[in-house]
This record gives C-alpha cells, sequence and structure tokens, in this order.
C-alpha cells in the first residue's frame, strides 16, 4: 500500500488567497515591530545621550574668561566634562543654518561651554550659575534634560501606537483565518459528515483544518517577514549611507538579534493564531450542525 | 391509516420513543414515532418521496438529534451522551447512501479504510483486513484505483465495504440499490442477507424497490406524512 493520502484535498485557490492575505498581514505586522523598535531604540539612544547634557550659551564674554569659567565647572563633582567649544566647532554647528560654505564674513560668534553632567549624582545647573555669576559672565544655562522628557512622553505614545496597530493587524490575521477556516468547512462539508459518520471524533475533524491553517499560515508568515526583513534592511542600508543636513535628522538604525527574534516569531504566532482560528471555528461549526 | 406500536418489551438495538423531527420550525418531517428493531433483525422501510426515510435514518446514524422524543441505541440512551461518546457510538453504525459519498480524492482502499483511520488504527494494522474486504465486495482488483475510475456498481460495493469494515453492530443502508441496476441490486441485497445471517448485524434497508422488498422474508415499515403506518407489508416468504 502506498502511503496515506492526505484526508482533506490539497489547496485550492481559496488557501492561495489566504496565504497571500496572511503574508500581508504579517509583512504589516513585522515591519510595523520593525520600525518602530529601531526608531524606539534610537530616539532613546539620543535621549539617554542628552540626558546630562548641558550648554552654556555665552554672548559678551571674552574668551579667556570663558576658558577659565568652564575649567571651574569642570571641578565640579556632579560634572563629568565642560568644554569650550572651538570656533570651527560653532561654524560646524551653524553650518545647516546656513549651509558649507555659506556663514557670512565677520558674523559675531556666541562662545558655547559643552557641559557633560552626571545627573545621578545631582544636578549642576545652580552650581554652574553661581560660578558664571561669580565670574561675571552673563549665560544662558540650557539642560537639555527637559527637551529628554517631552522626547521620552512622546515615545511613550509611539510604542503604544505601534502596540495598537500590531495588535490590530494580529487581530484582523486572527479573523480572516476564522472566516476563511470557516469557508474552508462549508466547502468540505461533505467530507466533515463522511468523517463524522465514520467515527471520526470532533478533535479529530478540527486537527485536519488545524494542521491545514498552522502550515498554511506559516508559510505565509514567513513570507511576510522575509519581505518586512529585506524592506528594513533596505530601510537601515539607505540611513547608514545618507549624509549631509537630512543625515542629522534620521535616527541610527540598525538589525539586532531583538530583530531577528520578531522575525522569527511573525510567522509562529500567525501559525498558533491560524491554528487556534481553526480549532474554535471547525469545533463551533461541529456543535452547531451536528 | 393508524400510527405502528410495536412492542417494547425487551432491549432492542435501536428503539425510538415518541420522536418528531422538524427542520427550521418548517413543519413536523417525523412525528410521534415509536419504532423498535430487535438486534439481529432485518428490516425494510419503505414509503413514497417526502415520507420522511432518510429523515428517520439521519436519526438513527445520529446525523441529527430528533425535536422531540427519545433515541435508545444499544441500550444506551442517546440524548445522555457526550460528544465524544456519539463518536464511539457512530462506529458500531455502518451506513450506506445512494449516492455512496464517497471522498473522489482518496483509493477504494482508503475510501474502505477510512472509519479505521479516523478511530486511530495504523496503516499496517488493516491493510490486510481492508483487502480481504474488498475482495469479498468483489473489488480485490480495483484496491489501488482513484473513486472517479470505478463504475457505479463498484463505487457501491466500496461504499457497503466502508460501512462493515468496523464489523457495524448495526447497518443502515438509504436507497442502496437506487444509482445500480437491478442484477447489482439484488447482489447487493444478497450481502447483506449473508452479513445479517453469518454475523448477526441489525440491518435497516431503506428502498422504494418494492419488488426487490418481495424477494426477501423479512419486516417492512412503511412511512407516511412522517408517520409510521400499521399497514405493514411482508416480504414473499412470510
Amino acid at each position: 500500500m502506498n502511503r496515506e493520502s492526505p484526508l482533506l484535498p490539497v489547496s485550492d485557490a481559496r488557501e492561495a488567497a489566504l496565504f497571500f492575505v496572511v503574508g500581508a498581514l504579517c509583512f504589516l505586522a513585522a515591519l510595523a515591530a520593525l520600525t518602530t523598535r529601531g526608531t524606539y531604540t534610537a530616539a532613546q539612544a539620543w535621549s539617554a545621550q542628552i540626558e546630562g547634557e548641558i550648554s552654556i550659551l555665552m554672548r559678551d564674554t571674552d574668551r579667556r574668561a570663558a576658558e577659565a569659567a568652564a575649567e571651574e565647572i569642570e571641578t565640579l563633582a556632579t560634572v563629568l566634562e565642560a568644554r569650550l567649544l572651538s570656533v570651527e566647532e560653532i561654524e560646524a554647528l551653524l553650518e545647516p543654518s546656513f549651509g558649507p560654505g555659506g556663514m557670512p564674513e565677520g558674523l559675531p560668534l556666541p562662545l558655547l561651554i559643552a557641559v557633560q553632567a552626571d545627573l545621578a549624582t545631582g544636578d549642576p545647573i545652580s552650581a554652574i550659575e553661581e560660578i558664571l555669576d561669580r565670574n561675571g559672565i552673563e549665560a544662558e544655562v540650557s539642560a537639555h534634560s527637559r527637551y529628554a522628557s517631552d522626547v521620552r512622553n512622546a515615545l511613550g505614545v509611539l510604542r503604544l501606537v505601534a502596540l495598537g496597530a500590531v495588535a490590530l493587524l494580529a487581530a484582523t490575521a486572527v479573523a480572516v483565518i476564522a472566516f476563511a477556516t470557516h469557508a474552508a468547512l462549508l466547502a468540505r462539508r461533505d467530507i466533515v459528515d463522511v468523517l463524522h459518520l465514520s467515527g471520526a471524533e470532533d478533535r479529530y475533524i478540527a486537527g485536519l483544518f488545524e494542521r491545514r491553517f498552522w502550515v498554511l499560515a506559516l508559510k505565509g508568515g514567513a513570507a511576510g517577514a522575509i519581505a518586512a526583513l529585506m524592506v528594513t534592511a533596505m530601510i537601515v542600508f539607505s540611513a547608514s549611507n545618507a549624509s549631509g543636513v537630512d543625515a542629522q535628522l534620521l535616527p541610527q538604525l540598525s538589525l539586532d538579534f531583538w530583530d531577528l527574534f520578531i522575525l522569527i516569531l511573525t510567522p509562529i504566532i500567525a501559525g498558533l493564531a491560524a491554528r487556534l482560528a481553526a480549532r474554535l471555528t471547525v469545533m463551533q461549526s461541529l456543535k452547531v450542525n451536528t | 391509516m393508524s400510527r405502528f406500536r410495536p412492542d417494547l418489551s425487551d432491549e432492542p438495538a435501536v428503539r425510538l420513543d415518541g420522536i418528531s423531527l422538524e427542520y427550521d420550525r418548517a413543519g413536523e418531517v417525523l412525528s410521534e414515532i415509536d419504532l423498535v428493531l430487535r438486534q439481529g433483525s432485518f428490516t425494510f422501510l419503505t414509503g413514497p418521496s417526502g415520507a420522511g426515510k432518510s429523515s428517520l435514518l439521519k436519526l438513527m446514524y445520529l446525523a441529527h438529534s430528533p425535536t422531540r422524543g427519545f433515541i435508545r441505541l444499544f441500550g444506551r440512551q442517546v440524548h445522555e451522551l457526550n460528544r465524544k461518546q456519539l463518536a464511539a457510538l457512530r462506529r458500531r453504525i455502518g451506513v450506506v447512501f445512494q449516492e455512496f459519498r464517497l471522498l473522489s480524492h482518496l483509493t477504494a482502499f482508503e475510501n474502505v479504510a477510512l472509519p479505521l483511520r479516523v478511530s486511530g488504527r495504523k496503516q499496517s494494522e488493516y491493510t490486510s483486513e481492508v483487502i480481504d474486504l474488498l475482495r469479498w465486495v468483489g473489488l480485490g482488483e480495483r484496491v489501488d484505483a482513484l473513486i472517479p475510475s470505478l463504475s457505479g456498481g463498484e463505487q457501491q460495493r466500496v461504499a457497503i465495504a466502508r460501512a462493515l469494515i468496523n464489523k457495524p453492530d448495526f447497518l443502515i443502508a438509504d436507497e442502496p440499490t437506487g444509482n445500480v441496476d437491478p442484477e447489482m441490486g439484488r447482489k447487493i441485497l444478497r450481502l447483506f442477507s449473508e452479513l445479517n445471517k453469518r454475523v448477526g448485524t441489525t440491518i435497516l434497508i431503506a428502498t422504494h424497490d418494492l419488488d426487490l422488498i418481495h424477494e426477501f422474508d423479512s419486516p417492512v415499515l412503511r412511512l407516511s406524512n412522517g408517520m409510521l403506518v400499521r399497514d405493514v407489508e411482508y416480504g414473499a416468504r412470510r
């Protein structure tokens, strides 16, 4: 005797359409998860970096007095580094506003002290202001942590939106699979009836549909995840090759172990969701109809 | 015509008490049926089209539940059984349909083996059993044939073999001769009769074919407008 044939006939056009739908949903879900994670990680790194940064902007100050103030600020216990930026560094900071080589001749440049503080040991702002007062320097002290809290809030919202989008896509996938299982069950009603009359338990019949949709969703999910990987790799590649003004606005994107984990997990979740949807649909349908 | 009320004294293979069936509130298809089939009996069920023969058989092979009344099979009240127990009970019943209901993507062997396969048995355990049964119904040479390549008579014999493979206690046949020529119809009924005499299987056959019924010495139940009626006809030798 030959190997046993599958009790459900080989896949038809409906299943090809379902493969495409599951693949597309997994592509969107994986892409949403990957880009959100990438953006979130990059933004978190950026906010962590600026967390301890303080800028001191001085206009009518002598460069030597500014240097002396920077040295004194650096002696504070809560300060890791205080450095007066060079003229070239100031010009580089202003370049996005004027364009390369577009700095007007004779433009009075401000002096800027960049302070890197260790906020875990305390807030140095008042001590810095005291040093500047004592040295007779009029300056604008700006702690970047104020912007960081805004960024953190925005990131929280972004994460919630992304989770909502992924959950919605997953729910859509489950609903589509449940619908497709129901349609497949109706189309195969004759087979289900024969199996039932042959003494097959509900669990056995549900198992046939579960296995069919598990494999289908696993394949569709894998195709969607691979497509998402390719698109994400293209985004990462474009971002890493960007230069000029735009490059400063792009987050530092990359693919790491957790991204690959998401990509591997996507088809498995799709498969499990398909399996569960198929099981519930078949069991419910069998109970209602017989 | 009055309602037929058989003797309900000892434990029968099938016992229906006050069975009524209604599909989607479209009026009763079966009404107040009381019926007993003794173990090892060979009975015909007849009646005009639309009398409710197929509906009555569906209740007996547990494809439907009655709207009212109780079904007792092999001493067990069907409405008290859970779905797993119902599946186990279905394995004690073999069903042969007029339209065969074979799975066309499977071979004759696989169709016959279906009840064994769904009960979890391995192919190696039942191969010879299935082939022997296919030989018994005269299909020893068509074991690996796909269903569409078989004639109507051959398909019906595959369906019979499938109904018998589990050695059922109760065999139900719904118009088993309806799609085969008269000679094949006679052969099929002789096959059932042989099974009934040799193994003691309880057999119920629904048929229109009164000529065929008269060739057998068996009681005939008659359905009319969803009711079992008293004017029971009997086979030739009764």
